[in-house]
């Protein structure tokens, strides 16, 4: 053969080799160097809600926060509370009242602007000032709620005796406001200099103007198409680890990012709560090769059925006031008990997990409460007597609650639409089918109208489910199911009220957490005995991560930081 | 058919018809032509098929079609399902007869409506004319100037969903089509001779409209009303696809198909049943509408 | 460009504008009769600054004042507002922004709605009656009776997951939007169904040409009055297809809401389906007023092609 017969030859050769043998980019990472190209590319289905701390209220902002901005304190991976721009832990007072960061001389913006404690104060009062979701964890401090009324434009209980020191007034000890500050939203400290000088409201549209004190800063943003972040040099933190570039792509849902994943196009797909659809998960878990990039984490949400305490079948006290108590020793008349513990009975959580949740792998029965496995609070699985799957028993109970057959007719379930709400909504509806004869309407809608509703207290038995802003029992007592939150427009959606179990949790808010936790527990146990909440499934995060990329992960919470992620060659 | 003849033209005509052949009505006419189109009685065939299917299926189905959890989830096709389960582990095969029900009513409640509606407009508007005619073609012309598909989730997000709801949304703007076509014969047929004489014989404007204009125009308004009913059906689809469709757990093969994607790569079985029951479904309609089409259009005479 | 098209053309510019106004008012006042907005959260808002919101965006003023800010906003500065759910976006740089990329999308489904339409049907009426017509007629009918989403899940399955594992990674698609690879399979799925339609139509006009008797004397002839003949014939065939461009026009940008849905294409049609879904109203009202007038202006360029196409038209 001529030389360049020989050639065409072997490339014809090769060619169909490497098609029978499927050579190209193999799934085996190589050795621990690292790729040239140190971009993390992942997803986003939506854009983002808002990218100001103060103003930001969901999960998915979150993540970006994190990255861009400082707190005093911040969860690591292990979801340990440690210094970020503090110096250290807070000293507090013996009465608990009062608490004294010390400050890291070191901090400053992305533009070089240097940090002192005036910055913590002023981004503190603006948050206030602004008095969206998670002002509230500033709340305790004395002084703050005239600001977020409107009353004081200064807040009384900060002060700043040197430039590096900060001193908090409580209005009462709270053993949970490390976990507060550990947040990465609300207490973080903003660049007073240039939000003043590119509007309130216009700072975070452009990059430029987008300042933080953290080890990433965006460096472009296309909404609702796309967002580039890169490291910042000089950090003061130290190394800002081996990325040079993150990018997301917006608008893209779940089953076109694992595709995109599968060709190379991203390294990770999950980051930024976007899991990945349950057909996906499960379809990774099955395969040999590929179950080696999926990761799954225990998340931090629960899902849940709620009932109405005031109105509708399942009320303790029927048309009593949103706001009045519903439960506690003097009620000892509850004629919906037995209806929601009838209903709870009935659903075998396996099969619904099994079943909405891909085999259970993209979250687990609920037996144990609210509370979600791995937090505090959780009361063990099978801690909830009212969790256990007993058609028998339901049955009883039904006949109990409703012996005319008039209160099971006509129940709506109501529930917010997406692939998950839908699979557990149908599985819900099948089974109190199945094992206890009534029909329920399934009612889907969007996310506003079903919260506006609840909020109403008009939605007697509605999808529930919360996701922990951070490791205290309180994040949920205190927002979901105390009296206070019980009103009209406010998040205790079942209104029940119970001024024994509040009573227990006020008195555990004060105290630090290993002491407190019995106190969180045992109002957990009257919580879970009256049935307020059906639990139902404990979420996780599955996470599809390339074999090249290392690093990464979820810490219940949120992700692992951008700092410790690392692309090897491949 | 032999009748007593009445006036002697009468009965000449009769001896005429007899040696030329068999009178045949128009509809005669067009159902013979339309058994000689072999891939519209198979469109036939199939048609009845799907509504045999689909009036069984209201009082039976070889499962319940909202019990899940009756094997594993995902299963393939087996003995005792013969399409498989589903990612709920509900019987494919009784979800695909539940779907036709669904389609049925979506797609010949959808086409009466919009047939309705059109119909009246397009006579109205066609007969009377002048200004009558001008607020109607306006409102057809806005109205075409918008995609239905924008109109049927704009209302879907006012009315709600339900499959009443869903007919409704998609006979607001089905209507549109047939109003046109109906107010275009109106116009020719309203010129002929036989409208001329009963108008000046004294016959009221509705019996006109009824008993002369009607039923000429019959022919295309059949074709057109055949038509709309995959379009109907696939509508619906195309909403399930996007979340706004019938609601659960009903088993709408759009639904069924959207739902069935997600698993496209474990479980293929999942949505290709659907999809071959839609597909099919709307073949069939296709062939028969074409062949009505072709055996309705006089210039086929021969 | 006769004063007669000019005057048309102005008339029509006109209906446009009156329907997207009475289309948006139409929208406005029926999504601000529904409960709940956009507003709305997971955690406990404080009612003061859920009012400050409000009032920030004018949802505090009774709803004719409302319309009419809006009115003189669109018609003065061309500004459609602000998302209620991405806090600081303006609405008319993004719409302006995802009609491009549809239109994209659409001018490359019309694109091959035609050419492939107009091949198929020629072929098939040249091949009167043999094979290749019953495969190319029996093709064009489950083309368009298969609906478009059922392509694009075969076309997504074979370009994304086929290519790359047959040619173990070497090629593959990338769903999505940026390169211009990625514009051919969403295209496809979206024109298929109309290049079945259009593939009859020139069918069946072509064979009314041909079958004429002198047409059949010349073509026995031979190759140079074939393509005569063709290029006759075809000019004939585009009249039909012409007279349906129109409504063709409308059902690619129908057809591309699911599709862009379905293929992560950040376009006009996606944008409307999530700003429903997530109560966006601000995004709905604008999308649907940019729909109106998209549609709007694509039926009058159709309309104006006309008399170029066909000269015995004019107005």
């Amino acid at each position: 053969m001529t030389r360049s017969r020989v050639s065409r030859f072997l490339a014809v050769a090769v060619g169909a080799i490497c098609l029978v043998t499927a050579c190209g980019p193999s799934n085996g990472g190589g050795g621990s160097e690292l790729a040239a190209d140190q971009t993390l590319r992942f997803n986003m289905q939506d854009d983002v809600t808002s990218l100001d701390p103060a103003d930001v209220d969901a999960a998915v902002d979150i993540t970006f926060l994190s990255e861009v901005f400082s707190g005093l304190y911040k969860f690591d991976n292990e979801l340990k509370i440690v210094p970020d721009a503090a110096d250290g832990m807070p000293q507090v007072s013996s009465d608990g009242k009062t608490w004294t960061f010390k400050l890291n001389k070191n901090v400053k913006f992305s533009n070089g602007d240097k940090v002192t404690a005036a910055d913590w104060i002023w981004s503190w009062t603006r948050t206030l000032r602004r008095n969206h979701a998670y002002a509230s964890n500033l709340y305790i401090i004395t002084g703050a709620q005239d600001v977020a009324n409107g009353a004081a434009t200064t807040v009384s209980g900060l002060s700043a005796p040197d430039d590096y020191t900060l001193v908090a007034k409580l209005d009462a000890p709270a053993g949970y406001w490390l976990s507060q500050l550990a947040m990465p939203t609300a207490a973080e400290v903003l660049d007073r200099k240039v939000i003043e000088a590119a509007g309130e409201d216009k700072w975070t549209e452009q990059a430029a103007t987008y300042i933080g004190t953290g080890p990433f800063k965006m460096t472009a943003r296309t909404p609702k198409q796309s967002m580039d972040f890169e490291p910042v040099k000089d950090w003061w933190g130290g190394s800002t680890g081996a990325l040079t570039k993150v990018h997301v792509d917006i608008g893209v849902d779940p089953a076109a990012a694992v595709q995109k994943f599968e060709s190379g196009g991203y390294e990770i797909v999950g980051m930024a709560n976007q899991a990945p659809g349950p057909d996906d998960v499960l379809r990774y878990k099955n395969d040999p090769t590929k179950s080696k990039l999926l990761n799954v984490y225990p998340g931090a949400r629960t899902t849940a059925v709620g009932f109405n305490f005031v109105s509708g079948p399942f009320a303790s006290k029927p048309g009593a006031k949103p706001g009045d108590p519903t439960n506690g020793a003097s009620n000892t008349n509850d004629p919906g008990l037995a209806g929601r513990r009838a209903f709870s009975l009935a659903i075998d959580r396996k099969q619904l997990a099994d079943i909405a949740c891909a085999h259970a792998i993209t979250c687990q029965p609920a037996t144990g409460g609210p509370i979600t496995i791995g937090f505090k609070g959780y009361l063990g699985e099978n801690g909830d007597p009212w969790a256990k799957f007993d058609v028998a028993q339901a049955k009883q109970l039904l006949e109990q609650w409703d012996p005319s057959g008039t209160k099971r007719k006509g129940l709506e379930y109501r529930y917010n639409t997406s692939p998950g709400n839908d699979k557990r909504a149908q599985n819900l509806q099948a089974q109190w089918k199945q094992n206890l004869g009534v029909d329920v309407k399934l009612v889907p809608s969007d996310f506003p109208t079903l919260q506006a509703d609840r909020k109403k207290k008009i939605v007697i038995i509605g999808r529930q489910s919360w996701g922990i802003d951070y490791d205290h029992p309180q994040d949920w007592f205190d927002n979901l199911f105390s009296c206070d939150q019980a009103k009209v427009g406010r998040g205790n959606d079942e209104a029940y009220c119970n001024p024994d179990m509040d009573k227990i949790t006020a008195d555990a808010n004060t105290k630090p957490i290993d002491q407190a936790l019995p106190e969180y527990v045992q109002a957990m146990k009257l919580l879970v005995n009256d049935v307020v909440w059906m639990t139902i499934d404990y979420g996780t995060q599955p996470y599809l991560t390339q074999s090249y990329v290392k690093g990464a992960g979820y810490n219940g919470l949120y992700d692992f930081s951008w700092l410790g992620i690392k692309i090897l060659k491949h | 058919m032999a009748a007593i003849p009445s006036t002697i033209e009468a009965s000449e005509e009769q001896l005429l018809a007899a040696e030329v052949g068999e009178h045949v009505t128009l509809g005669q006419d067009a159902w013979r032509r339309l058994r000689r189109n072999h891939v519209a009685v198979i469109g036939l065939g199939i048609i009845c098929l799907f509504i045999v299917v689909a009036l069984v299926s209201i009082v039976w189905t070889p499962y319940p079609t909202w019990q899940q959890a009756l094997g594993p989830t995902y299963q393939g096709p087996t003995l005792t399902h013969p399409l498989g389960l589903d990612d709920y582990g509900r019987d494919i095969l009784s979800r695909v007869m539940g779907g036709a029900g669904i389609a049925l009513a979506v797609g010949v409640g959808a086409s009466l409506i919009a047939s309705c509606i059109g119909i009246v407009l397009g006579l109205l508007a066609g007969f009377y004319r002048g200004k009558v005619d001008m607020v109607i073609s306006t409102v057809i012309n806005i109205s075409y100037g918008i995609p239905d598909l924008l109109i049927a989730l704009i209302m879907v997000l006012l009315i709600g969903r339900g499959i009443q709801n869903i007919i409704l949304a998609i006979s607001v703007t089905a209507w549109l089509g047939m109003a046109r076509l109906v107010r275009g014969q109106t116009f020719s047929i309203r010129e002929r001779e036989f409208v001329e004489a009963a108008r000046t014989i004294g016959t009221p404007n509705s019996m006109i409209l009824l008993r002369h204009i009607l039923p000429n125009a019959l022919g295309p308004i059949v074709v057109q009303a055949t038509y709309l009913v995959p379009a109907a059906i696939i509508f619906e689809a195309f909403l399930s696809l996007l979340g706004l469709g019938v609601p659960p757990p009903s088993p709408s093969w759009g639904r069924m198909a959207s739902e069935g994607y997600k698993a496209l790569q474990i479980a293929p079985h999942i949505v290709l049943a659907p999809c071959i029951a839609l597909s099919m479904t709307v073949l069939a309609f296709n062939w028969l509408g074409d062949g009505l089409r072709d055996a309705i259009d006089p210039r086929m005479r021969r | 460009m006769t004063r007669g098209t000019l005057i048309y053309a102005a008339q029509r510019l006109v209906l446009i504008t009156v329907t997207a106004v009475v289309v948006s008012s139409i929208v406005f006042v029926g999504v601000h009769q529904l409960p709940g907005t956009a507003l709305i959260h997971e955690r406990d808002t404080n009612p003061a600054t859920t009012a400050a919101l409000m009032h920030y965006y004018h949802l505090d003023l009774p709803w004719p004042q409302q319309y009419w800010l809006w009115l003189t906003g669109v018609v003065l500065h061309g500004d459609l507002g602000e998302s209620l759910v991405n806090r600081g976006l303006q609405i008319t740089p993004l719409l302006i922004r995802e009609t491009q990329v549809s239109a994209t999308l659409g001018i490359a489904a019309v694109l091959i709605t035609v050419i492939v339409g107009m091949s198929l049907g020629t072929l098939a009426a040249i091949r009167q009656n043999t094979w290749v017509d019953y495969t190319a007629s029996t093709a064009a009918v489950v083309g368009y009776s298969v609906p478009s989403f059922v392509w694009a899940f075969l076309l997504i399955l074979l370009t994304v997951g086929g290519f790359y594992r047959w040619t173990g990674g070497l090629i593959y698609e990338d769903i999505g939007w940026g390169k211009l690879e990625q514009i051919p399979v969403p295209a496809l799925a979206l024109g298929l169904p109309y290049a079945a339609i259009v593939a009859r139509l020139t069918r069946a006009s072509m064979l009314e040409v041909i079958r004429q008797d002198y047409v059949r004397t010349a073509w026995a002839k031979g190759l140079r009055s074939r393509v005569v003949i063709l290029r006759h014939a075809l000019r004939n065939a585009l009249i039909p297809v012409i007279s349906i461009l129109g409504p063709l026009v409308t059902g690619i940008i129908t057809g591309s809401v699911v599709i862009e849905f379905l293929f992560g294409i950040p376009g006009l049609g996606k944008e409307f389906v999530t700003s429903i879904l997530s109560r966006d109203y601000n995004v709905v009202i604008g999308v649907f007023t940019f729909y109106a007038a998209l549609v709007g202006f694509a039926n009058l360029v159709v309309d104006l092609l006309y008399p170029v196409l066909d000269p015995r038209i004019r107005y």
